[in-house]
Order: structure tokens, then sequence, then C-alpha cells
């Protein structure tokens, strides 16, 4: 699952992203979307943040579930148009060119689910608050918000180990692409403290990756 | 202060060096206080910081994948989207009354300050190119002397800016002959060192306009002394072969990218490489891009005089003072020989009257 750290280098390569990061983690990735669009099936309306090229908006399409999703990549989301296109999915999933200050930009109370994988871990402290934010002003009373993301591990042995295996992938990633991930420390907390009531928390990979689910239940301030 | 980090930002400047970005104080600023922004190199950060001490400024640090502001616009990782994102997401519109920011003219050519206003409200104003003239401008009511808007390449720039590029070529071949010529190593050491320093510090009198040429002079000269020295003296007698031989390596080596390292001059390496086809190492690109295609001369500064809408964005911008205006308030390109192709003139011009097009397209009147 740490090969998920190289997703910063096939970025660059947007064509065959998919198809390299679900190889290159041996289709981890692609069993990560699936469990996330599990915990979407009973939404309408979803949010997809980070999208890229749409592989879990078309997953979610599937389900029957409408996606509205953006990304800061343009040439991903050329590729989600062309697949849009192609897989006749323009009444299920529409997307935009734009980075997570955009959600400013999103109408009010207009989704059931607020979606993110593999991204909040590319954001600054104050973009995460940004979104946690604005996801809470864009769903519906009783949304669901589902990120899948890695962490930090909680037991000192599992972080060592971690930061052993991680070490050296981060680094060839760092010195190939100049930049890489951080792994989220509070996922968990940051959601509750936003407003969100943590539903649901699975770990995996050595506890270090999480799938989390909030649900928001109290009364929104707008 | 991280040392790690000053360690690693002052000599491996090839890779980033990101800090946290987001909104710092420095001083006790208040509602009317400056905004300034900059990029999230470490370095950039701190030398700032240590300036601005004594002054009530918000300092706002907008990612730039943490790489220096200038090479971060040139290669578009610090651009519009880090500078929105950096104002919306720090809560800086709630703090200030104002709704100006202050940003070196070496984002320019990243940083499109007409779509910053747009998405934002916020306006950009341009400041000193150089960090040491920022107490200054402030001081000075916020105006720019004609010598705050230009680069300049001096002995201690090009020494700071090349020990932080070069410096990891030197350590690398320390390891090779470490590991494969132990018996040259003090001899590659001080020959390369030396070289490094001479050449750094003496380019601007060596002949020739680029980097590349410089080297190719200097290593005419060298050939010209080995080969005399070969042929003059008994076989294998000739004292100096082996330091000739390091230093002319290492001179092609530092000189090579020179243009990439001076902002003065155009980079020699970038459209060399997307020449011989490679087109991106890593996550930096070369062939395809503008400013390639402009050095390369598949595509040439064009200028439409009736899409002019005077906006001078042109003449604040560019770090080379290659525009001007006329007595029609138009643009005009006087200096196209100094131009380095970094495009802040195409990317701020509010009319679109300045742009790089296919060669014979367009017009420079």
């Amino acid at each position: 699952m740490f090969s998920y750290i190289f997703m910063k280098i096939l970025e660059s390569r947007p064509k065959s992203y998919d198809r390299l990061i679900n190889k290159a983690s041996r289709g981890r990735v692609l069993s990560v979307k699936q469990a996330v669009a599990a915990e979407l099936i009973t939404t309408d309306r979803v949010l997809d943040i980070g999208c890229g090229t749409g592989e879990l908006a078309v997953m979610l399409a599937a389900q029957g579930v409408c996606v509205d999703g953006f990304d800061i990549n343009s040439k991903m989301i050329e590729i989600a148009r062309e697949r849009i296109m192609t897989e006749n999915l323009e009444s299920a999933f529409t997307v935009r060119h734009m980075g997570v200050e955009g959600m400013d930009s999103l109408a009010t109370s207009i989704y059931d689910g607020v979606v993110s994988t593999l991204v909040f871990s590319e954001f600054s402290d104050d973009e995460r608050r940004f979104a946690y934010k604005h996801a809470v002003r864009v769903l519906k009373p009783n949304g669901l918000i589902v990120i899948a993301d890695e962490v930090v591990p909680r037991k000192t042995i599992n972080k060592l180990f971690h930061t052993i295996i991680r070490v050296p992938m981060l680094l060839t990633t760092f010195l190939i692409s100049r930049t890489t991930t951080r792994p989220l420390s509070n996922l968990s907390e940051e959601l509750a403290a936003a407003g969100f009531t943590i539903e649901k928390e699975t770990r995996s990979h050595g506890d270090s990756f999480a799938i989390v689910v909030g649900r928001l239940t109290q009364e929104k301030q707008t | 202060m991280n040392p790690f980090k000053l360690i690693w930002g002052l000599f491996f400047r090839l890779f980033p060096c990101p800090i946290r970005t987001g909104l710092r104080r420095v001083g006790n600023p208040g509602r009317q206080s400056p905004v300034l922004v900059t990029c999230n190199f470490y370095i950039t950060a701190r030398r700032l910081n240590r300036k601005l001490g004594g002054m009530d400024v918000w300092l706002l640090i907008a990612d730039s994948r943490g790489v220096n502001v200038w090479c971060a616009a040139g290669g578009e990782e610090f651009n519009t989207h880090s500078v929105v994102s950096a104002i919306k997401t720090s809560g800086i519109q709630d703090l200030v009354n104002h709704r100006n920011l202050i940003l070196s003219p070496l984002s320019a050519p990243g940083v499109r300050a007409k779509e910053v206003q747009k998405q934002t409200g916020w306006s950009i104003r341009w400041g000193p190119v150089r960090i040491e003239d920022i107490p200054a401008y402030l001081k000075n009511n916020q105006h720019r002397t004609e010598e705050m808007k230009r680069v300049t390449y001096n002995w201690r720039e090009r020494l700071d800016t090349a020990i932080g590029s070069l410096f990891p070529f030197y350590f690398v071949g320390a390891i090779g002959f470490l590991i494969f010529a132990q018996h040259l190593l003090l001899h590659y050491l001080v020959v390369s060192a030396a070289t490094f320093f001479f050449f750094m510090l003496g380019c601007p009198w060596f002949p020739g306009q680029s980097g590349l040429t410089k080297v190719i002079v200097l290593e005419a000269i060298l050939a010209i002394v080995l080969v005399v020295g070969e042929i003059y003296m008994a076989p294998n007698t000739f004292p100096a072969r082996a330091e000739l031989i390091i230093a002319m390596v290492m001179l092609f080596i530092y000189g090579s990218e020179l243009g990439g390292l001076a902002p003065t001059l155009p980079s020699d390496l970038d459209p060399f490489l997307a020449k011989l086809g490679i087109g991106a190492v890593g996550n930096v690109a070369f062939a395809g891009t503008v400013r390639t295609e402009l050095l390369n001369g598949l595509r040439e500064l064009t200028y439409y005089r009736e899409k002019c809408v005077s906006c001078r964005s042109c003449v604040e911008v560019c770090p080379q003072g290659c525009w001007a205006f006329d007595d029609e308030k138009h643009a005009v390109l006087t200096k196209k020989e100094k131009c380095t192709a970094c495009r802040a003139c195409i990317v701020q011009c509010e009319g679109e009257a300045i742009k790089a097009e296919p060669k014979g397209i367009g017009s420079m009147e």
C-alpha cells in the first residue's frame, strides 16, 4: 500500500495514471475506492474532492449516484471528461477544474455525500480546515463524509515500521517529482471538530491507511 | 531555526525545501498592515523574516512546492492557484481592512494578477525584486525605485545560487572519486572547488553571452594547454594532466547551466534538453513549454499594438527592463536582446497584446 506514495510521480502521466497506480499498489487502490463507493450506496448526489480521472465517480455512477467532481490537475480533468464522453455519463458525472479553494463557490446544502480519496494528505493545514468547513456547508443535514487517506499509525511499533518502509519511497518520489504526501495524524479528530459524528474508522495496511466515515448530525451554523 | 532545512536549502537547492504554508505574523501587524506573499521555500521565508525584523507585516506563505519564487514561478509551481488558495484558506480577509497583496515581480511568470483579483478581489502590487530592498520599499510608502524593479547577479548572488545548485554535483563527484580513484580525491576536491570559484566569480568577464559560450572558450584554452603539454613533454610526465581533465569536466557542468542559475541570462540547458527530445525529468518539463519554445526559436514574442490597454504590466514586471512606454502610452520592446523568455510580460498583459506565437504569425511593432 505504500506504493501510493508513487502517485505523485504518476500524476504527471494522467493517461496511464489509473492503470499504473493500480499496478503499483497491486490493485489495492482500486479496492480502497470500491470500499469507499460501498459507503455511499445510500446517497443520491456526491461531491468528489480531487476526483482525478474519475475512477471513483464511475463506480458511484454505476450505483446510481450523481457525482460532481473537481480537481486541480487539468490533465486529470481532461481524462475524466473523455471518460464521461466515452462512457455516456453526462447526466451522472460532472467535473470542474478547480482547487479546494474553489469550494466556496459551491451551493449550500445540495449534497448527500462528500468523498475524497488520497487527497487530504496533500493539503496544507489551512486547506484541510477550509475543506471541512465547506463540506459542512454543502452537505444536507445527515449528509455523509467519507475520507480515505494515508494516516499516521497509532501504535509506536507500527509508526516505526511505517517510517522505516516509507522513507526510501518518500525520498525516491521527492527526488523525482519534487513533492510528496504527508500522512494525516488526526483525521477523525479533525472531522469531529468540524461538526461530524464519526460513524466508522477502518484502518488497514499496518494501521497506516484509514477510511473514515462521518455524518453531519449537528445543526448547521450558516 | 531548523539546521537540517538550513543546510538542505543552502546546499541542495536543486531539490525543494518546503515549509508549512499559511499566514505568519511579523511583529505586531494590525488591520492596515501590509500583506506580503512569498513562496514556501525555507531559505526565502527565513531571509524575508530576518529582513522584516522590527516591522509589522502579515506574511502569507503560499505553496510553491518548496521551491524559490523565481524557479517555482518559471515552472508554474508558484502560480495563481497557490496565491488564491493562500488568500482564501488562511483567513487573511478577516484580519485586514484593505485588499492589497505585495508580491515579488519574480513571481509574475506564474501568478496572474488579473486572475487573482477576479477570483478573490485582492489586488497585487509588485514589490522589489530583492528581499534586501523590502524594508526600504515599505518605509517609502510602497514606492519602488528603478533599481528595485530589476534583477542583478552580483558576486554574492552568483555564489549563493551556485553553491545551492552546484554543490550536489561536487558532492556526487567526491563520492565517485572516493569509490573509484581514492588517490585523486584530494586533487578533485581542490581543483573542482577552485574551478567553481574561478568560474562563478569571473563569469561576467569571460567572453561570450551565454554560460555555454563562456565555457566553450575556457574549455578551448584548457584543451590547448593539455595538448601542448602532451606534445612537448615526455610521455606521462605532464604534471597536471588529471587536474586539467577534472577542471574541464567540472567547468562544463558549472557552465552549462549558468543561464538556469542567473536571472539575467536565458537558460542553455532546458532548450538543449528539449532539442534532444527529453521532454521532462520527473515533474520538471522541458519540451513543449512556451519558455523553451521561445528559446529554441519555435515561437517568438509578438505584440499587438491595437490590443494594448496601457496597463503598464509589462514595464512593471519585466525583471530585465526590456519594455518601455512610448508617447502614445503603448508598450515598446526596447531591449529585446536582454529578454530571457521568462514570460512575465505575456502572463500579466491585461489586453493580451503580448503573446508567444509560432514563428512568422505575429508582429513586433
